[in-house]
């Protein structure tokens, strides 16, 4: 059986007998198991491209057996490690062969998620009753009144009751082919030697999730001859886990993958870089307001569109050739309260993003005014949207304020939620930071994908400077430093 | 019925070398002809009383081979080899499929045209950063402020027939990229503190089965659920607690979107040079913090490393497993484990000086708090204040060959951190290893839930520390 090691060096070395035995204790399923998927593995001839994937469990040295593609997985957690396989060469035949405590207690999630997924793996589950490595603990598939080390009297209604893995697992849309099998006479074995084919089968054909639950013997930690093993999983373990088939889809193959991109120009257009340099307006830094680094805030409430406005303010930046930042106020803060935005500006590096003290203020509400107003610098501006703020509010000495009505005339153009770019267009006039070309462009290059909406925004960037210019006309900021 | 019986005479009766036996008796059960049963004396070899068959009566119907749970249990018979070899590999025939040896297949680097600079945040940048590393498979779980990172690598990997898998879980995330890795291929995933903690084990996992993996740590608030601002309280996490074991992993502490990029790619490099995880440390704010970002002027086509477990004939032998028995085994392991840990030590510490080299203030910062730091500095200096940053880029190994030239002289050591003190700790840490005594003293300036220090507050301290110098 070329299938398994000529010699079994992983075990103990190869030497001695460990060579050519297994570490399984005498007469244990595990043992036909492996023969059955060796067997299967060869006739189908998938022995080159066979991964498979150890549990933790008496089963967790699969790989010393096996001369195929080997990985060990952590508790449970082998379907999650048998899909990383599949998903990175959908070549691979791979084998999640996992135990009760692995994959029906700690792993439940992985297996309930991998088959529902439905991608072609195979699962071999082995279903002996207990947790066999450690010494023979109750299994969540362990049966009523079954003494184990942890229930020494008996699974008690108190422990809980079997969980039958085939029938959750069939019960889902993912998975082809489900059935439970057991060994305990010529026949069954006969059964689960074919069972365990079709479910590699399943996968090489690329149809689908299989999974095999085999009744399997634990001579060892049920305290029983082997041959008194076979009887049992007969008599006590069937009646808990009918034998059959529950679910045999034919399944069309569906399952293939391309080879992953890795062509320059596809990754860069993916990406949105552009070999192309944004047109530039500006004749220079904005030293008028701040010799190095300008200090920027815009607040309103989430969904006013602050954030929109600082990133548009940070690209006309960038594109201008200064270095630029945007922070964003983010999660649950956002989702309904205050939403704010830093920006800075510098001439060659922003040092620290954070402006704790803005230069310039853009708000769209009171409570922003209220939050944000009093930390304006000496010789700093604020713009505020007067359609909602109608007092005209307290500030700092030294610091100019500005309402333009932003909300009134985004209404006045049909679409309240330009009211941010009609602040920009205010800012622009207000702090003729960068030419209004500069604003411009930027936001035709944000909303390329929505070509649709360039128009309204331009209009509402236009009425934005001109509602500031026909209210203020020039204005002076004296920075101070 | 002549071919029949033809065909049963034909059928290889089984054959066992007792030795091989384990004395289960399955065979017995299962034999229709009653012509198997116990030999009467224990096995020297095995210790097990192994079973005779009675060939008179068998008609090699082969249900015997069928019940037997040892690969080199009941064989069909192989009638042309003799049967005084004990070695069953010969006794049963040459391997019909040869072992061969797998090859490295070596990266390619692709050169890029020269690019405009891109105005993305931080996690936008360090997905960036891993597509040009050759990145195509994604494992993720949801959870701020980490997600947009994860939300750009399923718009875009899908484009670039990669695979994006949103998980159940931190702990599936990680052992999905545990079985991508171990195939060979470059994965990673962005997550952020709580679901950092659940992948701890499986880190150890990777570490232990030397399987390469990005994890991008956005750190939040903490403890417990805490909240999503930006805080550094994970760094005891990267640097000393990657699970149970001997662990350790190279932790990169970016500091702006520029270096999410730049050390994203990095990390997929050093995680394949080292065939060990990396972790790229960053912070909530510098995940949300929207910059400036050039692109280098290549990217990777990644190769295939030939320990990997591939999925073909010419990965075959491989194993990726983290178990070894014997105690012997595992402190060899441990050994090996602990030599690359060295070589990363000597190899990989990298640092950012700034004005540091004749600072007499040297303030240590990393991430976002390393950003306040910059611009206290500046002011300080205008001021005519000698201070100067050391960022260490590298958390672990801690750059302590960068920092120790620039220890003569110093006065003052001031460790800026959002956190209690842990990249202090790291610093301590590692002027303890060198043995360097005296050391200048260290002060610190430290936040925590999400507040992070700020430029104002840095100067004064260090104004107030001036003031009170001899
Ligand atoms: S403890 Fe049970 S399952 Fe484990 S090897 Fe022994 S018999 Fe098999
Ligand atoms: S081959 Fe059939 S008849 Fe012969 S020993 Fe095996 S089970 Fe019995
Ligand atoms: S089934 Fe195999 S191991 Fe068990 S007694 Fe028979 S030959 Fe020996």
């Amino acid at each position: 059986m070329s299938v398994f090691f000529a010699t079994f060096e992983r075990h103990a070395h190869g030497e001695g007998l460990k060579g050519h035995s297994t570490h399984y204790c005498p007469g244990c399923g595990h043992g036909v198991v492996h023969k059955f998927l060796a067997e299967a593995i060869e006739e189908l001839d998938i022995q080159d491209r066979t991964v498979a994937v150890s549990p933790v469990g008496c089963a967790v040295f699969l790989y010393y057996y096996f001369d195929v593609g080997n990985t060990q997985a952590a508790h449970g957690r082998a379907p999650a490690v048998a899909l990383g396989h599949k998903l990175a060469n959908p070549n691979a035949v791979v084998i999640s062969y996992q135990g009760d405590g692995d994959l029906a207690s700690i792993g439940l999630a992985e297996i309930i998620h991998a088959a529902q997924l439905g991608i072609p793996i195979s699962v071999i589950f082995i279903n002996n009753a207990n947790y066999a490595m450690t010494g023979g603990q109750m299994a969540p598939t362990t049966v009523p009144g079954q003494k184990t080390t942890t229930t020494p009297e008996g699974r008690s209604r108190l422990n809980g009751l079997p969980l039958r893995m085939a029938e959750l697992i069939a019960a889902l849309d993912g998975p082809i082919y489900v059935e439970r099998v057991a060994l305990y006479d010529n026949k069954r074995r006969v059964r689960a030697k074919k069972a365990i084919k079709k479910a590699l089968q399943c996968q090489v054909e690329n149809r689908g999730f299989a999974f095999v639950e085999v009744l399997s013997e634990c001579p060892v930690q049920w305290h029983m001859e082997p041959v008194e093993a076979e009887k049992w999983v007969k008599e006590v373990m069937t009646r808990y886990f009918p034998l059959g088939v529950l679910k045999d889809e034919p399944g069309e193959p569906w399952f293939q993958l391309t080879p992953p991109s890795f062509q320059p120009e596809k990754l860069l257009e993916e990406i949105g870089a552009s070999q192309e340099a944004p047109p530039r307006f500006s004749k220079g830094f904005p030293a008028h307001l701040d010799p190095e680094d300008i200090a920027i805030k815009l607040a309103g409430a989430g969904g006013d569109g602050a954030q929109t406005a600082a990133l548009l303010i940070t690209h006309a930046a960038i594109n201008e050739g200064f270095d630029a930042t945007h922070i964003p106020s983010y999660g649950p803060e956002s989702r309904g309260g205050t939403s704010y935005a830093d920006v800075h500006i510098c001439r060659s590096e922003v040092l620290s993003p954070a402006v704790p003290d803005p230069q310039l203020l853009v708000v769209f509400n009171a409570p922003s005014l209220h939050k944000f107003g009093p930390t304006v610098r000496p010789g700093g501006l604020i713009l505020y949207d007067s359609t909602v703020i109608r007092e005209e509010p307290e500030l700092p000495s030294g610091v100019q304020a500005f309402g333009v009505p932003f909300t009134q005339i985004a209404l006045d153009l049909g679409k309240k939620v330009v009211k941010n770019v009609v602040a920009l267009g205010a800012f622009q006039a207000a702090t003729q930071i960068f030419p209004e070309e500069s604003f411009l462009t930027a936001l035709r290059q944000f909303l390329q994908k929505d070509c649709a909406l360039i128009p309204l925004n331009e209009e509402a960037f236009r009425w934005g400077v001109k509602a500031f210019r026909e209210l203020y006309g020039q204005v002076h900021l004296q920075p101070q430093t | 019925m002549i071919s029949l019986k033809k065909d049963l005479k034909s059928r290889p009766k089984p054959f066992l070398l007792a030795e091989y036996c384990k004395g289960c008796g399955r065979c017995i059960a299962a034999c229709p002809k009653h012509c198997i049963e116990y030999s009467n004396e224990v096995n020297p070899v095995s210790g097990y009383v192994p079973v005779v068959i009675d060939y008179s009566v068998c008609n090699g119907c082969g249900l015997c081979l069928l019940a037997c749970p040892e690969p080199y249990g009941l064989m069909p018979e192989n009638r042309k080899y003799e049967f005084q070899l004990t070695d069953p590999a010969k006794q049963f025939g040459p391997r019909p499929t040869a072992e061969t040896e797998p090859r490295e297949i070596p990266d390619q680097v692709i050169p890029l045209p020269e690019t405009e600079p891109l105005v993305v945040k931080g996690t936008y940048a360090a997905a960036i950063g891993a597509l040009l590393a050759g990145c195509r498979h994604f494992f993720g779980y949801p959870i701020t402020p980490s997600t947009e990172g994860a939300e750009l690598m399923a718009k875009v990997l899908p484009h670039l027939d990669g695979v994006f898998v949103q998980a159940v879980s931190e702990v599936a995330t990680v052992n999905h990229i545990y079985g991508c890795g171990g195939t060979g291929l470059r994965c990673m995933t962005f997550t952020s503190s709580p679901g950092f903690s659940l992948m701890l084990e499986g880190i150890s996992y990777l570490i232990g089965a030397e399987v390469p993996g990005v994890f991008v740590n956005v750190m939040r608030g903490g403890p417990g659920l805490g909240n999503i601002a930006p805080e550094q309280g994970d760094i005891k996490l990267a640097c000393r607690g990657l699970g149970h074991g001997n662990t350790h992993a190279l932790v990169l502490a970016p500091a702006d979107p520029q270096e999410m990029l730049d050390l994203t790619m990095l990390a997929f490099e050093l995680s394949f040079r080292y065939r060990n995880p990396v972790i790229v440390l960053g912070d909530g704010y510098l995940g949300q913090v929207t910059g400036r970002v050039k692109l280098p002027r290549y990217m990777i086509q990644p190769g295939l490393p030939s320990w990997a477990v591939y999925g073909d004939r010419e990965h075959r032998r491989n194993l990726i497993c983290s178990i070894h028995l014997s105690e012997a085994d595992l402190e060899a392991h441990n050994r090996r484990l602990v030599e690359k840990y060295r070589l990363m030590e000597e190899n990989e510490q990298r640092a950012d000086l700034y004005f540091a080299r004749d600072a007499e203030i040297l303030l240590v910062a990393s991430n976002t708090p390393s950003r306040m730091v910059r611009g206290a500095v500046k002011k300080l200096r205008d001021l005519g204040v000698k201070a100067g940053l050391f960022r260490p880029i590298t958390l672990w190994p801690f750059p302590i060959e960068h920092l120790k030239p620039l220890l003569p002289g110093m006065e003052r050591l001031i460790v800026v951190e959002a956190s209690n003190g842990q990249l202090e700790d790291e610093l301590r840490l590692a002027l303890g290893r060198e043995e360097i005594v005296p050391h200048p003293p260290i002060h610190h300036i430290r936040h925590y839930g999400g507040v992070l220090p700020q430029v104002s507050e840095i100067v004064q301290a260090v104004l107030e520390e001036k003031e009170v110098e001899p």
